[in-house]
């Protein structure tokens, strides 16, 4: 509740800061310190809002629906201050969150520039008050009460005492196909409680906890970083359309610079610490599926990247006095930066996406899906509204002195090729919205081309000079980067054997990007740090580009089936498994697999466990990295042969009442055995099965297979009636049709055949030549982007004449 | 001036007609309706459920992964996947594969499922005990 109140409050303080320097822009006096005092007090009940929901989740409240959702008692500390981003509410919290604190940061940058403030932070609360309706108990609020919307509990997640109530029994449920019992939590049971004294708190025990996919160390960093990078998108829009506010198209882009590379640098780090937590986690063996969740970050990421390419032109052209080139591009694209981190939550909680993401992400309702579309819209018609209305004066002439051979140019076609590229994402990403999905291909042949080109092209552009160059003397100056890389590429070609004409030409772009950077990034160390920003950038990209050739293009992959203690080669490695470990309190099992190479050893564990979050089998890869490749492997099963033997005979399949003749006996389910229920219920060990009547020979034996429950472990007891050389076992039974199958085989016959178990340890082996490149490449990209923001935040502050 | 403009346009076009183009050639729709899925050669991404009663299979030997899947009408196919058993597939509500149907099955060379704890909604049937 008290949550609930402090965002209403937030709310209300958004719309008066808004108004506030709203009213200010517009010349009122006296407004502009009611609008600080307002932001302030916003961001501050914000940050004390999200205290609450820390605290409730720490301290386990079940009574709030997002925590008995999303967390559970067994959690680790770490992994209960994530799960407050574990679900939809949450990851709205968070956005406001980091939005509210970016905006302090915006509004201390701005204050100290002119009457930048007033404008900018008009656009900025508009979005801070979208976020807090988004939160609010309208919509997806994290502070809702469990018993708001009927929500249906498993018993043993109830504390046990409260189940023998006797008006308990109305609100117990049982789910036929999996035999597990709930309780329905409503208003109405709510109502019972509270008169009963009991507090919801007390009555529900535990949470449901996190998907275990979550369950990662990523999982803590990786949400926040991201998210850091879509509130600071904001910024770019807000500066944007401060500058239409006032049709002044000249400082901005000098103000906006540093919060654009900032932005793009965090956004890209949290887009590739995705891409590693899935490499990690997922067991595919890649870390880029074109995942529609993965793409909606990608694509304002490089709409913001293909900004900065334009915005320095316009800077550097400003130099002659006007308002310098490319001043609607830049508007666009920044305008469009957000927008499409605006598109990238609808797509990807709206629900539309439904069976096109792994990401799973559950309809929210139509009233959320209608408010994501007006908050698109707002911001959509405000960015584009102004720049139509603006546009007349945005066509200033720019003296054309444009050559083919310029760096402005070099720079402007980067920014066309980056979005064409985002474009392309963009329309693969929104074909599910006409019942359409891509395929990788789509993406992967489109973007190759593209790759090339950003290569070759930042190569070259560097080679250029500003205004004009002469072809003579770009020849001259390109030829021993040329050369370098090409006979880098063709030792590719002859040692790697590389063969395929597009990767080779990839790997030729690239090699010459970082040939160039690295030549021009040597003199700069020389002279001026600072400069180094955009030169570490491309570097660590193509870097990336190589990684990625390295990893994808030579990857090989083999299944294998690992008999314990038998070594096995694949791609000169040797590999023998050589028996499991429990780990984590003995919630997992780890499978050492020994890793041989010449005098090398190295041991690898793969963890396989079954999840109590879905009762499904878990797979988690292991990674050898080897500095110049890794080694991937993947478990895919494991068998020790016990349950073969055991489960030696015939398949039977019966009705209660029902008989069939099998090995010479005739047998006739005669009564179901009932589990204990209300052991069931509350999670405790129990029973269930069937009760046999057996004829042979003449003779008749009444037996019990049953299913037993201890702890953790279902256990199936077969019996056997020595007399008869008869051996029963049920394979499946079915609590609400009680209908049950059997395996029915000999005792003797079995044993004389019976096998050495065997433990065969299947895995998916993969190798991924240069793959650390593609890590250290992104994050020396964004070094790059860092050293960058330091430059461009000096530059920033100077006066423009 | 005006060729930079008819350059441009040209390179917007010639982009703009690639992209169409391998759009209608890698795109793969989306079908609820398996008599569609059986009567077409072209790669769907078949959307249904698992049929539990008929169980699933693992062959070993050739390393697939086989299991009866059913639409909303109740048609159902054989599907069979080059790999193991993926993660939650016991608890799926919904199964994605993509593939083709030929030679009487489906062939999926990828399987998404949904877990149900995000639909926790619908999740018990009201039978009371």
């Amino acid at each position: 509740m008290a949550g609930s109140i402090v965002l209403s409050v937030a709310l209300a303080f958004s719309l008066i800061a808004m108004t506030m320097y709203f009213l200010s822009y517009r010349g009122y006096k006296n407004t502009l310190n009611y609008g600080r005092i307002a932001y302030h007090s916003m961001a501050v009940l914000v940050i004390v809002a999200a205290t609450i929901l820390w605290y409730v989740l720490l301290t386990h409240q079940y009574q709030y629906h997002y925590v008995y959702s999303y967390s559970q008692n067994s959690l680790k500390t770490g992994f209960l201050i994530a799960s407050f981003w574990g679900g939809q509410e949450g990851s709205f919290m968070l956005w406001l969150l980091l939005t509210s604190i970016v905006g302090i940061f915006l509004q201390s940058y701005t204050s100290k520039r002119g009457d930048l403030e007033l404008r900018v932070m008009t656009v900025f609360t508009l979005a801070t008050t979208f976020l807090l309706i988004m939160v609010s108990p309208l919509f997806k609020n994290p502070f809702a009460y469990i018993w708001t919307e009927p929500i249906f509990i498993p018993v043993k997640s109830i504390t046990a005492g409260f189940l023998n109530l006797p008006w308990m029994q109305s609100f117990v449920f049982s789910d036929g196909s999996s035999g597990q019992s709930f309780i329905k939590m409503s208003t109405e049971l709510y109502a019972k409680l509270s008169a009963a004294g009991i507090s919801v708190n007390q009555f529900i025990a535990d949470g449901k906890g996190l998907n275990p996919q979550l369950l990662n160390f990523w999982m803590q960093i990786h949400p926040p970083i991201l998210f850091t990078g879509f509130s600071m998108s904001t910024v770019p829009f807000s500066f944007a359309v401060a500058a239409m506010m006032k049709n002044d198209y000249k400082d901005w882009v000098r103000q906006s610079f540093p919060w654009v590379l900032a932005g793009a640098g965090i956004l890209g780090l949290g887009i590739m610490l995705g891409g590693y937590w899935a490499y990690e986690m997922l067991g595919w063996g890649g870390y880029w599926a074109w995942d529609p969740v993965e793409n909606s970050s990608l694509i304002p990421w490089l709409v913001g990247v293909a900004s900065v390419h334009t915005l320095l032109v316009q800077r550097k052209t400003q130099g002659k006095g006007g308002i310098g080139k490319y001043a609607k591009t830049n508007l666009i694209l920044c305008i469009m930066t957000y927008i499409l981190v605006l598109y990238s939550t609808f797509l990807t909680r709206s629900g539309v996406l439904g069976d096109a993401s792994v990401h799973s992400f559950v309809d929210p309702g139509m009233l959320v899906y209608l408010f994501l579309v007006i908050f698109i819209g707002t911001f959509l018609v405000l960015g584009f509204g102004m720049l139509i209305y603006r546009w007349k004066s945005l066509n200033e002439a720019v003296a054309s002195d444009e050559n083919i051979l310029s760096r402005d140019l070099a720079l402007f076609t980067a920014a066309i090729v980056l979005t064409a590229s985002a474009i392309i994402v963009f329309v693969g990403t929104s074909a599910p919205l006409i019942g359409q999905s891509q395929d990788k291909t789509f993406y992967n042949q489109l973007n190759l081309p593209i790759a090339i080109i950003i290569g070759l092209l930042n190569g070259l552009s560097l080679l250029l000079k500003w205004k004009q160059t002469n072809g003579q003397d770009l020849l001259r100056k390109s030829i021993p980067s040329l050369t370098i890389s090409f006979l880098f590429t063709l030792s590719l070609i002859i040692f790697g054997g590389m063969r395929e004409i597009m990767y080779i030409l990839l790997a030729f772009s690239a090699s010459f990007t970082i040939v160039v950077n690295v030549d021009i990034a040597i003199k700069i160390i020389r002279g001026n740090m600072k400069m180094l920003g955009a030169y570490v950038a491309h570097i660590g990209i193509s870097l990336f580009i190589l990684g990625v050739i390295g990893s994808n293009a030579y990857s090989q992959e083999t299944d294998m089936d690992l008999i314990k203690n038998q070594p096995k080669e694949a791609f000169g490695y040797k590999l023998t498994f050589t028996g499991y470990h429990p780990v984590e309190n003995n919630t997992k099992y780890a499978f050492n697999i020994q890793v041989e190479k010449g005098e090398k050893k190295y041991t690898v564990s793969p963890v396989m466990y079954i999840s109590d979050f879905n009762n499904g089998l878990m797979r988690e890869p292991a990674i050898l990295n080897l500095m110049t490749k890794d080694i991937y492997v993947s478990p895919l099963g494991y068998d020790d042969q016990s349950q073969d033997q055991a489960a030696e005979g015939l398949d039977v399949k019966l009705n209660v009442g029902q008989k069939t003749n099998v090995e010479g006996a005739r047998i006739e389910y005669t009564e179901f055995v009932k589990p204990d229920m209300s052991v069931m219920m509350s999670g405790g060990d129990f029973k269930m099965g069937t009760n046999l009547t057996v004829t042979k020979d003449g003779k008749t034996y009444n037996v019990e297979p049953i299913l037993k429950k201890t702890g953790r472990d279902f256990i199936y007891v077969p019996v056997e009636i020595a007399e008869a050389n008869i051996k029963i076992q049920l394979k499946k039974i079915d609590p609400s049709s009680q209908t049950a199958d059997f395996i029915v085989g000999k005792i003797k016959g079995e044993t004389a055949t019976s096998k050495t178990p065997k433990e065969v340890l299947t895995v998916a082996a993969s190798i991924k030549p240069f793959i650390s490149l593609v890590w250290s490449g992104i994050l020396i990209m964004v070094a790059g982007f860092f050293v960058a923001v330091s430059r461009r935040l000096r530059e920033s502050l100077i006066k423009s004449s | 001036m005006k060729n930079k403009y008819i350059f441009g346009g040209a390179i917007i076009v010639l982009f703009l007609g690639l992209m169409g183009y391998l759009f209608t050639q890698s795109n793969i729709k989306y079908e609820s309706n398996f008599s569609n899925v059986m009567n077409t050669d072209k790669t769907v991404k078949a959307t249904g459920s698992w049929v539990k009663d008929k169980n699933y299979q693992i062959n070993k030997a050739s390393r697939t992964f086989s299991f009866y899947m059913a639409d909303e009408n109740g048609n159902q196919m054989k599907v069979v996947y080059d790999g193991t058993i993926p993660n939650n597939f016991e608890t799926a509500k919904s199964v994605v594969v993509t593939g083709q149907y030929k030679d009487g099955y489906f062939h999926a060379r990828d399987i998404l499922t949904k877990c149900p704890s995000k639909y926790e909604g619908d999740k018990a049937k009201t039978s009371g005990l």
